[in-house]
């Protein structure tokens, strides 16, 4: 895929994810986050959480993932990633990334793209804006 | 309008010692996010790849601890305060072997008025450099609180 083959109103994934409360727990203590929110479910319904959630970071490397997935062998590389936490992400649980392009910049060779994260009830949890430019 | 003072606004308030970034700390990474993008995850397939070898993946880049006194310095306004997202710029791949250097400032400060009542907005970027100097990323974090 080259630039010239990105149009407007194509869709990025969706992309099925199982993230397991193993792997958030796994995520939280590489990265230093040891708040029970992101750990334990009876800590995080202390603060008044449904159970435990994914740190911010880690949704935002979700949807980093679903644009690289995207980008996969293609000449292009994604300069801009930005994210709003909605609803917090609950574990153990299926989670949808999808997107599709807003946008195209024949003279940057860059597209935007809105992508999210949503839940198997539709809502969007996580949303977000990213930039990609390519090189052809 | 939110009340601060201007003299703060792109004024570094730390810098933290490098951090090495390891091989095995971004297979990890992989590992929690699923990541399976041989870019990422296979050192002889990424050997031929756009990058001459593994790279960390993009959401890396926000993984970096922030120094020991960042919270400090962050304006503080109302009671409550929560993570209201990020806005990351890549400039340049982070690689096994890099030591990363983070610097920290208040970006822009602002409020919104909604039907919830006013929210205050304080940015705080994160510049990330190599041992080269080098910047690699931007990280934007938006502080959210209510008045």
């Amino acid at each position: 895929m080259k630039f010239a083959d990105v149009q407007i109103g194509s869709a990025i994934g969706p992309e099925e994810i199982f993230i397991s409360k193993d792997q958030t727990r796994a995520y939280a203590h590489a990265n230093h986050l040891p708040a029970p929110r992101f750990t334990d479910d009876e800590g995080a319904k202390k603060e008044g959480l449904p159970g435990m959630i994914l740190p911010g970071n880690m949704s935002l490397a979700l949807l980093a993932k679903l644009v690289t997935d995207w980008i996969a062998a293609n000449p292009a590389k994604m300069i801009r990633l930005g994210t709003t936490y909605r609803i917090p992400v609950q574990p153990d649980r299926t989670l949808i990334l999808q997107g599709f392009i807003t946008n195209t910049y024949p003279e940057t060779k860059q597209c935007e793209i809105d992508i999210w994260i949503e839940d198997e009830e539709a809502q969007r949890l996580v949303t977000g804006t990213a930039t990609v430019e390519f090189s052809q | 309008m939110v009340d601060y003072d201007p003299a703060i606004i792109n004024k570094v308030f730390e810098t933290t010692d490098p951090v090495p970034v390891s091989r095995e700390k971004i297979a990890k990474f992989c590992e929690t996010i699923s990541e399976t993008n041989p870019i990422f995850t296979d050192d002889e397939a990424a050997k031929n790849g756009p990058y001459g070898g593994v790279i960390a993946p993009p959401g890396f880049a926000t993984t970096f601890r922030n120094g020991r006194h960042f919270f400090q310095h962050i304006p503080r306004y109302g009671k409550q305060g929560f993570d209201a997202g990020k806005d990351v710029e890549f400039v340049a791949p982070i690689r096994p072997g890099d030591e990363i250097t983070l610097s920290s400032s208040v970006k822009e400060i602002y409020d919104k008025t909604g039907r919830s009542g006013t929210m205050v907005f304080v940015v705080i970027r994160t510049t990330l450099s190599n041992q080269k100097g080098e910047v690699v990323a931007h990280v934007d974090h938006r502080f959210m609180s209510r008045t």
